[in-house]
């Protein structure tokens, strides 16, 4: 485990809400306002979200400001660069999985992610590897289609 | 007559059995530390698509009184708390354990819950239909007042009241993607047909809630649970130990009861706050935190009224109580069901069996904690890699079978590491979800109020109802400032307290 300092994550993540806000502000510009004649089109509270979003984004730009002088500065542990690798090789296998589920099926989609999963999630044991992933997907491909008639593909 | 024939439905074997796997498998869930209600409920919603409304209401019910219940297993066992909900119990449970009372504090913790829990539940019969009658009333602006007032309960909900701020001012903006709920017009859709109808709700509390804690769990699996307690023996308190927590045990549940109905508080305020009335008043103060019965009597009685006193607004007024309520509340629309005063009218069968189903769960969560107390040691030996590689499962397939396409799946996953970032950084992704309920409901009514009243914002503030909600909102906004302030002169004024 490492730490950062909470102060500066703040200004950092204060900085990207107000890119964000901008953003969100560009394209709320594009949104028609239909035939309504009033304040209250389409628009208007997106426009009150991202304008109180950029107003508490600026504050917790300032707060983080005036912590510098503060005494004790505040961190938040964050995974070693080991665990952080790990952590987005498994949010890559969870979108290559999102975008096999459905063209290439339930079984084989999550027999691939059980293997590629339990191997991240740092599982050795060769008799897990080929049981444990089996199994599951079986039972519950069986659970959620004959009990609970759920489509899978 | 009406209400005995509404009834009569859960009491058939199919649903008794839908209710009672549902509180099993909340307990457990409840029971493994990192995994809480809030995820049991949200990864299990997608199961009672193909129930009628009471069977998989009820089953959702099961999940989070059982939820909310199993938390104190690994709290005594483990000393770490299954849920927030159940962080005092550690107190006074992990000592008894450590006294080879283990069995005891959990039969203590159950006799509590099921007390708590049944109080609470009649309350809920008895006030909440009183309740939805008088919001029967409202028109666009009391249900705009209320739904600001609902709101508010993201301020209380966050440690850090900016960055909860932030995170219900992005959850409605986020609420805001798809077609314009009055005129039509498509807002941030990119061109891409499936977010017409803005995020899939389940997908997205699936991701906040299950998968950003599969996240969670990957940072922790180096960590292991070396100081479980394995020997558990026993589960009866003594007369005297039951006489002893009367009193607890009684004003456990009141608060819990009372905590509950208030929007935005929850289990885990409701426990710390009887826990410390219990030590209060008591006569051996001395002995709490080191073991000492009454003190599980106190945490878990009101944690456990919390859970059917938090549907009393959910019901009455469509407006959760807190966060798993928040859940429950995507429950109940995905079965095409809108919470709030209409329902007693249009549904009252749903109502009486929610009524009914509150207490059936609270029976069935004392029948299987009383049975699996000297199991309880082994289910918090689950594999961790294989519970964790499970739940990914759970949550794609949960996700897919709503709308069965692919873009909810990617919502699923974009809001799971969303709700991994929040909860890393601070931000609150209970206050997130709770925007993404509300914030239709406030955006409509306060638009369609000032269509209706042609622009004026007078009408909003006019009426007695609205002006309630609204001196609510602000009471409510103020409350942490209040309170913190107090704090600051008390210490202050006796800095060695």
């Amino acid at each position: 485990m490492t730490t950062v300092s909470e102060r500066k994550s703040d200004m950092w993540i204060g900085g990207g809400l107000l890119i964000f806000c901008a953003i969100s502000a560009w394209l709320t510009l594009s949104i028609k306002q239909g035939m309504i004649n009033s304040v209250a089109g389409p628009s208007m509270v997106p426009w009150i979200m991202i304008g109180g979003t950029a107003i508490l984004a600026l504050m917790m730009i300032f707060r983080a400001k005036a912590a510098e002088q503060g005494k004790e500065e505040k961190t938040i542990s964050m995974p070693d660069v080991r665990t952080l690798v790990i952590m987005l090789a498994f949010v890559l296998l969870l979108i290559a999985y999102a975008l096999a589920f459905y063209p290439i099926g339930y079984i084989p989609a999550t027999l691939v992610t059980f293997f590629v999963g339990l191997w991240l999630l740092g599982e050795r044991r060769w008799l897990v590897f080929v049981l444990f992933p089996a199994i599951m997907t079986c039972a519950v491909y069986f659970g959620f289609t004959e009990l609970l008639s759920v489509w899978l593909p | 007559m009406d209400t005995l024939s509404y009834l009569a439905p859960l009491f058939h074997v199919d649903v008794l059995w839908t209710i009672a796997m549902g509180t099993l498998g909340g307990l457990v869930i409840g029971a493994l530390p990192g995994l809480t209600a809030t995820m049991g409920v949200a990864l299990l919603i997608p199961l009672t698509f193909s129930m009628t409304p009471v069977m998989g209401l009820n089953m959702l019910i099961g999940i989070y009184i059982g939820g909310i219940y199993g938390g104190c297993v690994s709290s005594i066992l483990l000393r770490t708390p299954g849920t927030p909900a159940s962080a005092a119990t550690v107190l006074d449970g992990y000592p008894l354990a450590q006294k080879g009372q283990a069995g005891k504090a959990l039969g203590m913790a159950t006799i509590a819950s099921t007390i708590g829990g049944l109080i609470a539940a009649v309350v809920l019969a008895t006030l909440a239909p009183q309740l939805a009658s008088v919001a029967l009333e409202f028109g666009a602006p009391e249900y705009f007042a209320l739904a600001l007032f609902g709101l508010t309960i993201i301020a209380s909900l966050s440690g850090d009241i900016l960055k909860g701020a932030i995170s219900g001012l992005l959850g409605i903006l986020i609420s805001c993607v798809g077609a314009d709920p009055i005129s039509g017009v498509m807002r941030y859709t990119f061109g891409i047909n499936g977010f017409a109808s803005g995020f899939a709700f389940t997908p997205a509390l699936i991701g906040l809630f299950a998968l950003s804690e599969v996240f969670t769990q990957l940072e922790r699996l180096t960590v292991k649970d070396d100081n479980i307690i394995a020997h558990v023996s026993g589960r009866w308190p003594t007369l005297q130990e039951m006489k002893e927590s009367t009193s607890a045990l009684i004003r456990g549940s009141i608060i819990g009861t009372f905590i509950g109905i208030v929007p935005g508080t929850g289990s885990g305020t409701a426990s710390w706050i009887s826990y410390n009335e219990a030590r209060r008043t008591s006569k051996t103060p001395e002995k709490f935190g080191t073991g000492y019965i009454p003190g599980v009597a106190a945490t878990e009685s009101a944690n456990n009224a919390v859970c059917a006193a938090a549907l009393i607004p959910l019901l009455a007024l469509g407006v959760p109580g807190d966060v798993v309520t928040a859940v429950l509340m995507g429950g109940l629309m995905i079965q095409g069901l809108a919470p709030g005063p209409m329902l007693f009218q249009t549904n009252p069968d749903v109502v009486v069996g929610i009524f009914g189903g509150t207490f059936i769960a609270t029976i069935f969560m004392f029948i299987f904690g009383m049975a699996l107390i000297p199991l309880f040691s082994k289910i918090l030996k689950v594999p961790r890699r294989m519970l964790t590689i499970s739940i990914v499962i759970f949550c794609f397939i949960g996700s897919f079978s709503i709308n069965l396409n692919q873009v909810d799946l990617l919502t699923m996953v974009g809001f799971g590491v969303l709700g991994w970032g929040m909860q890393k950084y601070g931000f609150s992704q209970a206050a997130l979800c709770i925007a993404l309920i509300l914030g239709p409901m406030m955006e409509s009514n306060l638009r369609r109020g000032l269509l209706q009243t042609g622009d004026n914002v007078i009408e909003f503030v006019s009426g007695p109802i609205t002006l309630l909600f609204i001196g609510l909102t602000i009471l409510s906004l103020a409350w942490p400032f209040i309170s913190q302030a107090r704090l600051k002169s008390k210490r202050t004024a006796n800095p060695t307290e």
